[in-house]
């Protein structure tokens, strides 16, 4: 398969793994898919509380530390129909934005 | 595709109970912003609390913890003002009468800190808390002496009146 010129952010690697991680309580309640960092023992609703679109939730899905960031776009590629570039800029700009506020971390 | 993480959401009273829980069963504790006056002046409309998780067993006449109430199927924090054999009296220290008796699996957690226009607030000692809670149990507390410590207030901190 081949890859298209990415617009890939500086922090994001295409071949590196992605997990999440365990200082974040992650929970579909309701309509939303709710995120709420632990900082320092606390999960703080009234400052940094998070919802991912359906977007978000299916990248956050697949993070299950075995696939490179290169892997999630091919599969969301095959599963949707839009543009690799499209969805390789939507990857990397949800994960960029998660590992930024420390709820993705790479492995290794 | 949709766009970037959005930030805040409105939840329900179940959807904050379930989120709290799963905050504190990690062990950490969960701070949010109170809504209403049923805790009034001990706790405001917009303060923030933090609530961390409990033994049941330790719970003490005059803490203020958290619980889902199931007829109003929302999160309330009020203070214990008894107990009843196995069960846990709770009133809101600005309510004129108690919830009622919960069993002490339905306390969610322990408020442990009142924040108010970003600084703490003092919530007093053992003592303090049980005397709140007797005087709170009686009626007395919000049937007379907070509105006479507003009366007071008023008398020597009138409210400044706006200049034409």
């Amino acid at each position: 398969m081949t890859q298209e010129n990415q617009t890939i952010p500086a922090q994001i690697h295409p071949d590196k793994v992605y997990i999440t991680s365990e200082d974040v309580v992650a929970r579909q309640i309701e309509d939303e898919f709710l995120l709420v960092p632990i900082a320092s023992g606390i999960g703080d609703m009234e400052d940094a509380l998070y919802t991912l679109n359906e977007t978000g939730r299916l990248i956050w899905a697949k993070l299950d530390s075995q696939k490179t960031v290169n892997m999630i776009i091919d599969e969301l590629t095959e599963e949707y129909d839009a543009p690799r570039q499209t969805i390789s800029n939507d990857v990397c700009g949800i994960l960029n934005e998660l590992v930024r506020l420390n709820m993705v971390l790479p492995v290794g | 595709m949709a766009d970037f993480p959005e930030l805040e959401a409105k939840l329900s009273g179940s959807a904050l109970t379930e989120l709290m829980c799963s905050v504190l069963e990690k062990g950490a504790s969960f701070r949010f912003q109170a809504k209403g006056f049923s805790m009034s002046p001990f706790i405001r409309d917009k303060d923030v609390i933090t609530v961390a998780r409990v033994q049941k067993e330790k719970l003490q006449t005059g803490d203020v913890v958290a619980l889902m109430n199931p007829l109003k199927k929302a999160v309330i924090v009020h203070r214990i003002v008894g107990k009843a054999g196995a069960g846990i009296l709770l009133k809101g220290d600005n309510c004129d009468t108690p919830d009622g008796i919960f069993a002490p699996d339905a306390i969610i957690g322990l408020v442990t800190k009142v924040e108010r226009n970003g600084k703490k607030v003092r919530s007093g000692g053992r003592s303090a808390k049980r005397l709140i809670a007797f005087i709170s149990r009686t009626g007395i507390l919000n049937t007379l002496i907070l509105p006479l410590l507003r009366k007071i207030k008023r008398t020597f901190c009138p409210p400044q009146s706006l200049s034409a």
